[in-house]
């Protein structure tokens, strides 16, 4: 459970994080979504108590970090940049983490088997690719076999087969009934991760909720319906409040309604359909509109889309 | 205010492993992480062993150079007046160069990788690493002081028996030129530590603690203003220096007293250190 009241960080006259209120409940996997800069890891870094606060408030499984007796025990972090000094090997690093909470060396090779690791276990760390290094954040993370979890960018670097094997972990931790919190900003790994959104842009959060909220949340999606009688289809819905296009003859475009509501005016009317079908926005396209706002502010860098992909070949 | 909360609860509450009950912080296991970290890496091994090398190393040179002065008719009585022990003890100084280096990098080197969130999420109190660095960086210096100087007193046995220099070890007068070697030492290694725990940087952290210790004097040297001859016998070379000599300070001619100059050493390590743990508590990791 990680719980933020009002917390807002500045530096200087910027301010990184503003008023952010969220509560992040325990048996599920929420994703932390938000464009460049928009203040996820500033956010991670102050549940974790390494960044203070300018003001608010945030704790973790009911206490704010650094007042926890055993923190390893309750939340495990991958911080984005890798945290780990290069110059040693991997299974120094995990016990030297390990050694200040009197963590057993089983675990540390546990850790190691868990994240793959075991054949560059002895290997200095500077030599590690990048998703290695992840590998190793996550290992760290894991350590203290902790109740809550915050990994920012877990799959940033790593190959399709490290992708799936993230997305198994965290799903099974929050099974395990675990707090998990995820940052990325690769919205279709969110669709399949995440049960839970929060999405925040300069700042600010712009939506949350379950991941289907969020993507209503955006226009709601349109309904697209065929029937050899469009034209009285049209009139009837557009009686009913709907606004309704016509694409083509015979298909209609139907927004500010649902598909149910549309077979329902349809069957009423005695009006016979060819096709009715729910066109969701996907989750791509509702972090894409949610966040314009944020991404425009800072227009004369480069679109989002690029961005993403410049971060993702890191 | 949005709350995300879970649909059903999956699990009555988050899983705590029986196994973990009894883990948690200690400041020996906090103690254990610092050696480890200490331990794995080369540039500490290179530090320890550059430091060895060159106490024992100008040692030698320091033995040698006593057949030219031997040789010498203006400076032969001066050997007579030399105690064994400065002459083993004449690297220190060297010796204070790498210790130094090596109390800031254990600082520095964590700001300068991101390992210090790594250290400071486990130990988010933070003041116990700090500690735990400190303490680490004291028992190491003890034993290379300690392999230096009995290496130096080794091998520059032979050309100090030609001039029956050999400190003898029941004579006070050694054990005080290598207890202040030693004091002074550990005075310069905190001091770093200190040092670079507030500036984080390596670079600065470097430049700062060296030029304190080691080049202030040489550069005021020039300057010969009664006020700035006075603030340059409190610069840590200076003040260390009145430490190693066999009998007390101001008998020897020292600006300081053996007890100012222990007073003054230990400001040197204390200060800087207090002040970088005040800080530490409240800075951005």
């Amino acid at each position: 459970m990680i719980e933020a009241r009002e917390l807002t960080k500045r530096y200087g006259g910027t301010t990184a994080v503003h008023s952010l209120s969220f509560t992040i409940a325990p048996g599920a996997v929420t994703g932390f979504l938000g464009p460049n800069g928009a203040g996820k890891s500033t956010t991670m870094r102050m549940i974790m108590g390494l960044d203070r606060p300018t003001s608010g408030t945030v704790t973790v499984n009911g206490m704010p970090y650094r007042q926890h007796r055993a923190p390893l025990r309750e939340v495990g972090a991958l911080l984005e940049a890798s945290a780990v000094h290069p110059g040693r090997s991997a299974r120094s690093h995990l016990r030297s983490m390990a050694a200040t909470h009197n963590i057993k060396a089983s675990r540390v090779s546990e850790v190691i088997e868990m994240t793959g690791l075991a054949g560059v276990a002895t290997k200095r760390v500077g030599g590690f690719s990048l998703g290695m290094g992840q590998r190793l954040g996550i290992a760290a993370a894991l350590l203290g076999d902790p109740r809550t979890l915050i990994l920012d960018e877990p799959v940033n670097g790593l190959d399709p087969e490290g992708v799936q094997w993230v997305r198994e972990l965290v799903r099974a931790l929050a099974a395990d009934g675990r707090t998990v919190f995820l940052s990325s900003h690769l919205m279709s790994e969110m669709s399949q991760t995440a049960d839970h959104l929060l999405v925040i842009g300069r700042g600010r959060i712009i939506a949350a909720g379950s991941v289907q909220q969020v993507i209503d949340s955006v226009g709601g999606g349109a309904v697209r319906v065929r029937s050899p009688r469009a034209g009285e289809l049209a009139a009837a819905l557009a009686a009913n409040g709907a606004t309704v296009t016509s694409l083509e003859a015979g298909m209609l475009e139907v927004s500010g309604s649902t598909a149910e509501r549309v077979g329902e005016v349809a069957f009423r009317n005695g009006l016979l359909l060819h096709e009715l079908s729910p066109c969701r926005a996907s989750l791509e396209e509702a972090y894409m509109s949610l966040t314009q706002d944020a991404v425009e502010y800072c227009a004369h860098t480069t679109p989002t889309t690029s961005r993403t992909a410049k971060t993702e070949n890191r | 205010m949005s709350t995300l909360t879970a649909d059903p609860p999956t699990t009555s509450h988050a899983a705590t492993p029986p196994a973990a009950a009894q883990v948690q912080p200690t400041f020996a296991g906090v103690m254990r992480g610092e050696w480890i970290k200490l331990l794995s890496l080369r540039s500490t091994w290179w530090a320890l062993a550059s430091t060895v090398a060159v106490i024992t190393l100008v040692a030698l040179a320091a033995a040698a150079s006593l057949n030219a002065m031997a040789d010498d008719p203006a400076l032969a009585p001066g050997v007579e007046q030399m105690h064994g022990a400065e002459v083993i003890s004449s690297g220190f100084q060297f010796g204070m160069l790498t210790i130094a280096v090596l109390g800031a990098l254990l600082i520095t080197g964590e700001y300068a990788t991101g390992m210090i969130r790594s250290t400071f999420a486990a130990v988010p109190t933070r003041i116990p690493v700090l500690a735990a660095k400190a303490l680490t960086l004291v028992v190491l210096t003890v034993v290379v002081t300690l392999v230096g100087v009995t290496l130096s007193y080794v091998l520059t046995m032979p050309q100090l028996s030609q001039y029956d220099l050999v400190p003898a070890l029941d004579d006070p007068g050694s054990w005080r030129v290598f207890g202040g070697a030693l004091y002074s030492l550990i005075a310069a290694a905190l001091f770093s530590l200190g040092v670079g725990t507030l500036l984080r940087s390596t670079a600065a952290s470097l430049t700062a603690a060296l030029t304190v210790l080691l080049l202030l004097p040489g550069i005021l040297s020039f300057i010969r203003l009664d006020w700035v001859e006075t603030i340059v016998s409190y610069l840590p070379l200076p003040a260390s220096s009145a430490l190693l000599t066999t009998g007390a300070a101001e008998t020897q001619g020292a600006y300081l007293s053996t007890q100012a100059s222990l007073i003054v050493m230990a400001a040197y390590a204390v200060v800087p250190l207090a002040a970088a743990a005040v800080t530490l508590h409240r800075r951005d990791a």
